[in-house]
């Protein structure tokens, strides 16, 4: 292969061309494999749902899941107000809006255990029946997700404190927004799966 | 940040080191301890099967032999080493100093030593032994070992996501200037469509192993029949993955042998665009095909005709390679090195598995050889006369580069003819046992299987026994071995036109690409020099 | 030039096609056709093994052939022509494999819908997997039996299901294979055309037994089936034939069963030596455990965890009873 020398070693990455940071391609590739890992569960529920039909399925409190579900898309319209408030420079509302965002995840996730223990009152269990392993599995690894992403929101706030961010490098926070819309959606699945369709 | 410990000291080998090459050799090697491990696995099943009765082994043993030299070989040898080739590879072909997430990538080999002591360790707490498939219920009443091995595999997954995460972003954000996706070498295609691959698949293998993995600790209902759990969805979850999985071993394979006949031939590589087009299509079609495995099983016949069109289909993109690569060395001036002669040895054993594979993909045919020694010979021929033959051929093609010295040709020579020679005593009788009726996973077997097995147990002898001209050659060579040229090949890929070893960061300068990678025989080109150290024909 | 060239493709052609018909029409790779389906699968076998004959040599023969002619010569170190490619051939190779595969697709969908067609009012056989023993059912007799006995020319639907893990019932001979999954009940359709003993194989791996659970069936003449259902229907409850139904003559010799499996103990004499096998324990409370947990007490030179374990469930009480009572008044 021909070629000549390149005078500023800088100026290389032909992949920069398409404007696209490394750490957003390799989110968005992450997410693709995440989205798999719940289809496979997913599918899973789905099959059984269809073949056992899921009498327990019944027990299930669409209402107070209806609120949680409405806590956790709020947080991600936080997630959106955090980025846009550090794009434009606003560091200090940028911080106030992950506290937000920590604050509403913790309330799904005490929700989520609220409706957990409300179940396992009902005799339904992990272990107990088909129904039982398969639900508990998908929202509960939805769940261990929600709980990664409140760590990373710390960690974001953590850094947004110590100024790590700023109208022009942001990508850290751009990066943990994707994953968090990423966690939202699933759940919007799930909802409808789960709970919404009969 | 990013570590680099002073080069030249074997230390940084066994040390978090975040260099793709320090990381691709560290994959090379483990990879190729287990393989050794999952080999004498293997001459101990022909030891046992040499003569009818279960003599060497009881059943038990034997089948955790079975096993874990099925899931060594696949999820610790082939898949890691292909990753230590794309590892070591990639960047210096796209002419990038590193990949675009070094600590990712050490993380993602570190991931492997302990999830292969892992499986090991299986022996010891009652192994697993439900066969590479693992099919439910029977490994969700086996012993603790299954358990282990689930955990392994999980593990294994994870770090091939990260890796595949680290390739693809690589080659989308870090190609050289000119680097276009239309100059990118066929190696580098080839681990594009294995990387999306690997994430679409693996995932979803990750999710049937967590559920199996929760059956059995935790109590879960999943696979319990009483209680409603299906056995089917579990062939399901697992053959899409283990069928893409095959191509993930195959394409890189292919890209590998794509390298290499351009190279030796003198020639341009015919049809650039249809190989690479087909690598994606494979991709693609490899994804719908996994239930070809499961035609005897319980899911609904009337499912089981559109999974055979689709795999019957995989035929024509892998055809189109394999003529194309016969157009490549037509006219050539063929220099028939080691690499060449393994390449080429590829296409012939390869030809034999993947036409076997139309057999298999023919329902009827199907319906009488599935679960037999037929099923047993097609994945050899495909497993170990493809992809392990093309990764001998990487190994010696690019020894010089990797190591800086020169490999010996002779003993070259002489791996390859007892390695296609074992091969093919070994392999091609399997296909005769299964057809007159012998099921595969068994210790002990009806006598008149006896002179086939007995073909196999010798051919397997000379497989285990040409290993040992290679590690000989490998090692001596990369001690004392004659020095190489940073191009003895006189290639035009970028890996060749740095130092060898290519220095920390590979390139002094970045280099700009303005011609395509197998420009040979023309004006613009290099031209050739004769082959530096072996003399060539 | 043109010319020369197209004659030698047909020379090589007729040479492949000829090569390619032999070996299929020659090759005698498969165990005898023992049913009608045997027939048509070893057909549509032969036809692959055919095409497949002819693409191998096409590929070979040219891979050899430029090994031979295009080696490099001594002194020779130019690079080869710059040819980058070749539309109408990539189209060409391109076209034919396609047509090809969709030739073998369509014939693979007829011989599957012919074989699959159970014909008119089938006899139903239930077959029923166990670690490590078969056993049949034929519900219109309400007979359950140790071996499979079929009459020659008559089709068969079987009903495969299994009472614990995953096998797979295969008779190597009628080329047929499917598996026995539990929780639900596969079919498959036969109809032998041979009259003979052929085995039965289970072709998936279903623990430490595999290998062993093997069996036979019988084709025979309508009159001998008849028969030999009339003598099992006599037999039913007799506790010699309850061994052999129970599949423990697959495992146990017994001279009064003429059983002759090797995989157990024999049982020939087992009075006179259960009494003192497990510590204080009598006779016949042994033979009854050893028959509902094997693995409590095993027999010394033989491996646990191959005797199924759900005998319990199978046998009546007064069947055990009958069974015990029988194994200690064997000599
Ligand atoms: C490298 C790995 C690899 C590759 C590449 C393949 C390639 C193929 N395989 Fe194979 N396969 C395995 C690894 C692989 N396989 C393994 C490991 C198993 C066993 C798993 C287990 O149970 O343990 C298996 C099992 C397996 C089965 C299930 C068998 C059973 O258990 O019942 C089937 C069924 O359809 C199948 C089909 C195919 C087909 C159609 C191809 C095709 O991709 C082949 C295409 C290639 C060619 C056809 C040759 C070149 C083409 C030409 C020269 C063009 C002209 C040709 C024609 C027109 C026909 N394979
Ligand atoms: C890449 C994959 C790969 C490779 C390379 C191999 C390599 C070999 N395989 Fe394997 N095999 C599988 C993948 C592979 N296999 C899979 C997926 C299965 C299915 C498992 C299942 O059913 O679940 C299988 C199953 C399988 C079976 C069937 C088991 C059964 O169904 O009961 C057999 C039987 O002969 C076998 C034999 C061999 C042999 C002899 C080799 C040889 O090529 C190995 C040669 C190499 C060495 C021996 C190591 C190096 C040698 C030395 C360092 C020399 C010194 C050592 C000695 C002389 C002992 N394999
Ligand atoms: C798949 C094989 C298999 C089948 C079927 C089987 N057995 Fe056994 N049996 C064994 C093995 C192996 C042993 C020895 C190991 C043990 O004691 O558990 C054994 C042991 C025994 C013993 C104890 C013998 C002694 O010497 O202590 C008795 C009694 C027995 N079996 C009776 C039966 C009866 C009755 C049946 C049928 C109802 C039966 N077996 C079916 C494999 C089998
Ligand atoms: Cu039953 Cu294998
Ligand atoms: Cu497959």
């Amino acid at each position: 292969m021909s070629q000549q020398a390149m005078t500023h070693a800088e100026d290389y990455s032909a992949g920069l061309a398409l404007g696209v940071d490394h750490r957003k391609i390799g989110m968005w590739l992450f997410i693709a494999s995440e989205v798999m890992f719940f289809g496979g569960l997913i599918a899973t529920y789905l099959h059984y749902k269809y073949t056992l039909g899921f009498p327990e399925a019944s027990r299930l409190n669409i209402v107070a899941v209806g609120v949680n579900t409405t806590i956790l898309l709020t947080s991600s319209l936080a997630v959106v107000m955090a980025l846009s408030s550090i794009r434009a420079g606003r560091s200090g509302r940028m911080s106030v809006f992950l506290l937000l965002t920590i604050l509403l995840g913790a309330t799904f996730l005490t929700g989520q255990a609220l409706e957990f223990s409300h179940l396992y009152g009902e005799g339904v269990t992990l272990t107990g029946s088909v129904f039982g392993s398969s639900f508990f599995t998908l929202t509960g690894f939805h769940g261990l997700h929600v709980l990664a992403g409140v760590v990373w929101a710390i960690v974001v706030l953590v850094r947004g404190l110590r100024r790590a961010f700023s109208a022009e490098r942001n990508m850290g926070v751009e990066v943990f927004g994707l994953y968090w819309h990423f966690v939202d959606i699933v759940w919007i699945m799930l909802f409808t799966l789960i709970y919404l369709i009969p | 940040m990013t570590t680099y410990p002073a080069t030249g000291t074997w230390r940084r080998y066994f040390s978090w080191n975040t260099d793709h090459k320090v990381i691709g050799i560290q994959y090379i090697v483990t990879s190729f301890v287990f393989f050794i491990l999952a080999g004498m696995l293997a001459m101990l099943m022909r030891a046992e099967l040499r003569a009818p009765g279960s003599d060497l082994l009881n059943a038990e043993t034997y089948n955790q032999v079975m096993t874990n030299h099925g899931s060594l070989m696949i999820f610790l040898w082939i898949l890691p080493v292909v990753a230590g080739f794309g590892n070591y590879l990639i960047p210096l072909m796209i002419g990038a100093r590193d990949m675009a997430f070094p600590r990712l990538n050490a993380l993602s080999y570190w991931l492997i030593p302990p999830a292969g002591l892992i499986m090991l360790a299986s022996f010891f707490v009652g192994g697993a032994e439900a066969g590479w498939t693992a099919y439910v219920p029977l490994s969700i009443g086996g012993p603790p070992g299954q358990t282990l091995w689930a955990v392994s595999v999980m593990i294994l997954g994870i770090s091939a996501i990260m890796g595949a995460i680290n390739f693809v972003t690589t080659v989308i954000t870090m190609r050289a200037p000119g680097m276009t996706f239309g100059r990118l070498p066929l190696f580098v295609w080839g681990m594009m469509a294995t990387s999306l691959l690997v994430l679409s698949a693996t995932p979803v293998l990750t999710a049937g192993l967590v559920l199996v993995a929760l059956d059995r600790v935790v109590g879960t209902q999943f696979f319990t029949v009483a209680s409603g759990g299906d056995p089917i969805l579990w062939q399901n979850l697992f053959w899409f993955y283990s069928h893409p999985a095959v191509y993930i071993m195959i394409l890189p394979a292919m890209g590998i042998v794509s390298e290499i006949f351009p190279v030796f031939a003198r020639k341009p590589i015919f049809g650039y665009r249809m190989i690479a087009l087909s690598s994606m299509a494979i991709a693609v079609l490899g994804l719908t095909v996994w239930a070809h495995h499961m035609f005897a099983s319980g899911m609904d016949p009337r499912l089981r005709v559109p999974y055979m069109v689709s795999s019957m289909v995989i035929a024509v993109p892998t055809g189109i390679k394999i003529f194309s690569w016969l157009a490549t060395i037509w006219y050539g001036k063929l220099r028939l090195t080691t690499p060449m002669l393994f390449a080429l040895g590829f296409i012939s054993m390869f030809l034999i598995g993947g036409l076997t594979g139309i057999f298999l993909a023919a329902i009827p045919v199907d319906l009488h050889v599935t679960d037999t020694y037929f099923v047993v010979a097609h994945l050899h021929f495909v497993l170990f006369g493809g992809s392990v033959s093309a990764v001998y051929a990487g190994l010696y093609y690019w020894f010089p580069k990797i190591t800086g010295r020169m490999y010996d040709e002779k003993t070259g020579r002489v791996h390859f003819v007892a390695n296609f020679v074992g091969t093919n005593l070994a392999y091609l009788p399997m296909f005769a046992a299964g057809l007159m009726g012998m099921p595969r996973r068994v210790a002990d077997y009806d006598p008149s299987f006896t002179s086939y097995n007995q073909m196999a147990t010798l051919g397997g002898l000379i497989l285990a026994l040409s290993t040992l001209p290679f590690l000989y050659n490998a090692i001596v060579s990369w001690a004392r071995g004659p020095k190489a040229a940073a191009n003895p090949w006189s290639a035009l890929t970028l890996e060749w036109q740095t130092s060898s070893p290519p220095p920390t960061e590979n390139f002094a300068e970045i280099p700009v690409v303005t011609t395509d990678p197998y420009a040979y025989g023309e004006e613009s080109s290099l031209t050739a020099e004769p082959a530096a150290a072996p003399a060539a024909g | 030039m043109k010319e020369r060239t197209l004659f030698l493709s047909a020379i090589v052609a007729i040479v492949l096609v000829a090569l390619g018909f032999l070996v299929a029409s020659q090759a005698n790779l498969m165990p005898p056709e023992a049913s009608t389906r045997a027939v048509e699968v070893d057909q549509l076998f032969r036809v692959l093994l055919g095409v497949s004959t002819v693409i191998f040599f096409l590929v070979e023969g040219a891979l050899v052939f430029a090994v031979l002619r295009f080696r490099k010569r001594a002194g020779d170190d130019r690079d080869g022509p710059p040819i980058h490619g070749n539309t109408s051939l990539e189209i060409l190779w391109t076209l034919i494999p396609t047509a090809i595969v969709v030739v073998i697709g369509v014939y693979s969908f007829q011989v599957l819908m012919s074989i699959e067609n159970p014909g008119r009012s089938p006899r139903i056989v239930e077959i029923i997997g166990r670690q490590f023993a078969w056993s049949f059912r034929y519900p219109d007799q309400d007979l359950a039996t140790s071996e499979l006995h079929l009459p020659v020319g008559q089709s068969v639907v079987f009903q495969i299901t299994s009472e614990d893990v995953i096998h797979s019932f295969w008779v190597p001979a009628f080329r047929g294979k499917r598996d026995a999954t539990p929780g639900q009940v596969s079919e498959m359709t036969i109809t032998p055309r041979e009259i003979g003993v052929f085995p039965i194989r289970c072709a998936e791996l279903c623990g430490a037994g595999h290998s062993i659970m093997t069996s036979q069936v019988v084709v025979e003449s309508q009159d001998a089936f008849d028969g030999w259902l009339a003598q099992q229907q006599a037999l039913a409850n007799d506790p010699g034939q309850l061994f052999l139904t129970m599949g423990c003559g697959g495992c146990h010799i017994l001279a009064a069963a003429g059983s002759t499996g090797t995989v157990g103990p024999p049982l020939d004499g087992l009075a006179a030596r259960a009494g003192g096998r497990a510590p204080s324990e009598d006779a016949a409370p042994y033979v009854e455990e050893s028959i509902l947990e094997p693995d409590s007490f095993v027999a010394p030179g033989f491996q646990p965890g191959l005797m199924p374990k759900n005998f319990g469930q199978r046998l009546t009480p007064e069947q055990l009873q009958a069974l015990v009572a029988f194994l200690l008044a064997q000599p």
